[in-house]
């Protein structure tokens, strides 16, 4: 189809690949763009662009009625709350099915596969198997009901990118946060899949997942398509640096062996959710101020299913110390989901998307480096 | 002690909630009549929840007969017509910032207040931290020796919790960063370096009229002379929220998280060392408290405010001027997204 006379509905816009969508539809010279804001105080970033701030929740399926307008392209790049990826996702389904929209670009994650995707789920249509993390095991649930609504007639394609990097990303930001802090290392040689996937070439696949007909009900693997490996990514932001910071190795068997000694993962989860919920920002949050055992549990839930870019970037902001402490040598110890995701093997193939969307990463790794450069210097991370 | 003003808070948002509640009934000189917001549930809540013995209402011109002061905290762009209804009822009014969004409504109420010799004031807390009086004294008093220049930055992921969300809205905010919190450091670097001669400003609105992140030079030709300065505004990422103002002899810094003291940066004899500085016999209270306690003496006193609507004036021309010769901020990581459109145009 051609979008580009379209008014296109994004969800998760005031997210960082949600923001960059804005930004890339105005570029591509749309006539208009509605953006899905739930909570109007994180609009900045895409409050400077010409585009319809329409507030709603996708909790709330009226809201999104009114929010999509005339819309008839959706690109949902919205989570919603922990517990709501799926019924959040539903709810747009239904809406976007409802108004008789052309074309709903689902933007999946690659970590339906797990926090550490097992060797074996390299091509699209490898099986899932529940992983017990709520985030992993709530967006596949979520691909799900998206592929039901295609066979009701929707127009779907679903992405599923991995690492999305570039600028704004947390993966970017918080490594170099880490990295002046000395809470960075190397897990077993930096070798694992990083699985780049630069944000703009995310976006360009959205841009096939329009126009291509070919693509409808069915999902892809988007990668940069490099076999950038975890020490490779680390490596580029140590080397903006200056000084550059030092770097330590460590072995899974030493994050093992300090694990053990230490409160593991689920408790610090647990005080991180805890902390979370007694601060006032939260409690605005949910608009009500005595702390019940069921907002607690609220809490965890709704902690438990972010992304883990998010778990860690509310710990730093609530400031809840990491799980793990230094081991006896005076190393840093990763937590369980810095672990779990530096140590995959798996190198996404994006052969199907190449093949079927006509998809080809232009951002390789270097030149994305190049421009997350610029952009950490103009905000003020360099 | 004569009787204290009795006094109605308009609009029941964020900053009612956070500053002007505490302040108003921490306050011997004022009384709280009314709390007033369209959204009347709202008000009865907050009286409620904070325990006051006030009335709510929905429209503030219910209560103009009955009050002799306002504090004016609605929605920017609903500021001047609200300000012009009370000082036509002849009630004095404490103002938040911007005073309007425009430089000529700004001037249209400062004039009509002169006329009906009331108290307009604009609500500017910052400059009732100490640090604002101490560090004009610090570069009158030739500390820092001659100023060479300034550089003052403001930055940190946008969070104000609005209850309108009006703030994104370019017809009700009126602007951006700039006027939303560029008003506030204007409103000091002009009160401390001078009249500006000069200025170069750029943003990265790419079209709303709301700009997230800023850069503005300026030149001040006050009586130090002329005075350039650097100011960063983001409502995306972190700065080094800070003034830095550096002399021949020394350097003064305000953080903006300790606004209360100013640091001495100079080096002796080789080795850079620091001084912290601050005001003894400075009234306690948070800065709102000292602003409406400078509302309240200048009704009593019938006196000049510490900021009047003239210097409003000039601010929010600056801005406007600002805005007018305004050039975009280069983001060449975006400019991926502009090759596609050329490649669409093929």
């Amino acid at each position: 189809m051609n979008w580009r006379n379209e008014t296109v509905f994004v969800t998760g816009a005031t997210g960082f690949i949600g923001g960059r969508v804005c930004e890339r539809m105005m570029q591509a010279g749309l006539p208009k763009v509605r953006a899905l804001v739930h909570g109007m105080h994180r609009a900045a970033r895409i409050a400077r662009l010409p585009i319809e701030l329409c507030p709603g929740d996708l909790l709330e399926r009226e809201s999104l009625r009114q929010a999509l307008g005339e819309a008839k392209v959706v690109i949902h790049c919205g989570l919603g709350p922990a517990s709501g990826i799926v019924r959040g996702t539903e709810n747009m389904l239904a809406v976007a099915h409802a108004a008789g929209v052309k074309r709903f670009i689902h933007v999946s994650t690659a970590a339906i596969y797990g926090i550490t995707p097992p060797p074996g789920s390299e091509s699209e249509d490898a099986p899932l198997r529940r992983t017990g993390d709520a985030y992993c095991d709530n967006k596949a649930a979520a691909e799900k009901v998206v592929l039901k609504y295609g066979e009701r007639g929707l127009p779907v394609v679903i992405l599923r990118p991995s690492i999305v990097w570039g600028p704004y990303s947390a993966w970017n930001t918080r490594l170099m946060d880490d990295l002046r802090e000395g809470r960075v290392a190397l897990i077993a040689g930096g070798h694992g899949a990083c699985n780049t996937t630069y944000v703009d070439n995310l976006i360009d696949a959205m841009a096939l997942g329009l126009e291509n007909d070919r693509a409808l009900n069915q999902a892809f693997f988007i990668t940069d398509g490099e076999r950038v490996s975890w020490g490779d990514f680390i490596r580029a932001h140590m080397a903006l640096m200056e000084p550059m910071p030092e770097v330590g190795e460590i072995s899974r068997a030493e994050i093992e062996a300090s694990r053990g000694r230490s409160s593991g993962l689920l408790l610090g989860s647990v005080k991180a959710a805890a902390r979370v919920a007694r601060s006032k920002e939260f409690r605005q949050m949910l608009m009500q101020v005595p702390l019940t055992e069921a907002a607690m549990k609220r809490a965890w839930n709704w902690v438990s299913a972010l992304p883990p870019e998010k778990r860690e970037r509310l710990r730093a902001r609530f400031g809840v110390r990491r799980a793990v402490a230094k081991s006896a040598n005076a190393k840093f110890i990763p937590d369980a989901v810095t672990e779990g995701t530096q140590s995959t093997t798996v190198f996404f193939s994006i052969e199907k998307a190449r093949k079927v969307l006509g998809y080809e990463p232009r951002v390789r790794f270097a030149d994305g480096m190049k421009l997350v450069e610029q952009w950490l210097r103009y905000a003020a991370y360099l | 002690m004569t009787e204290p003003f009795r006094l109605a808070i308009l609009g029941c948002g964020a900053i009612t909630r956070s500053e002007h509640i505490p302040a108003v009934s921490a306050h011997p000189g004022v009384q709280l009549v009314a709390l007033v917001d369209t959204d009347l549930p709202r008000a009865k809540a907050l009286i409620r929840n904070r325990g006051l013995s006030c009335r709510a209402v929905a429209d503030y011109r219910e209560v103009l007969g009955q009050v002799d002061a306002v504090v004016n905290a609605l929605p920017n762009h609903l500021h001047v017509s609200s300000n012009m209804d009370c000082l036509r009822a002849g009630v004095h009014v404490l103002c938040e910032k911007p005073l309007a969004i425009t430089a000529a409504e700004a001037r249209t109420c400062t004039e009509f207040a002169e006329e009906k010799k009331l108290v307009l004031a604009v609500g500017m807390n910052r400059r009732f931290a100490a640090s604002h009086p101490l560090l004009k004294l610090i570069i009158e008093e030739g500390q820092l020796g001659s100023i060479q220049n300034y550089d003052f930055q403001y930055g940190g992921a946008f969070d104000w919790r609005s209850a309108s969300g009006f703030y994104f809205d370019r017809a009700k905010a009126g602007g951006g960063a700039l006027l939303d919190f560029g008003v506030h450091m204007l409103d000091s670097v002009i009160d401390w370096f001078g009249p500006v001669s000069g200025f170069d400003y750029q943003d990265d609105d790419w079209g709303s009229g709301i700009e997230t992140n800023l850069f503005l030079d300026l030149k001040h030709a006050g009586r130090f002379g002329e005075i350039p300065g650097h100011l960063q505004i983001s409502r995306t990422f972190g700065l080094k929220n800070r003034l830095l103002v550096r002399g021949a002899a020394a350097s003064a810094e305000i953080s903006v998280r300790d606004p209360e003291v100013v640091v001495i940066h100079r080096v002796i004899g080789g080795a850079p060392v620091s001084q912290t500085l601050q005001l003894e016999n400075f009234s306690g209270g948070s800065s709102y408290w000292r602003q409406l306690d400078n509302f309240v003496q200048s009704i009593a006193n019938r006196g000049k405010p510490e900021v009047d609507g003239w210097q409003a004036v000039r601010v929010l021309e600056l801005i406007e001027s600002c805005y007018a010769h305004k050039r975009r901020i280069a983001e060449p990581w975006t400019e991926i997204g502009a090759e596609i459109r050329a490649e669409a145009r093929r």
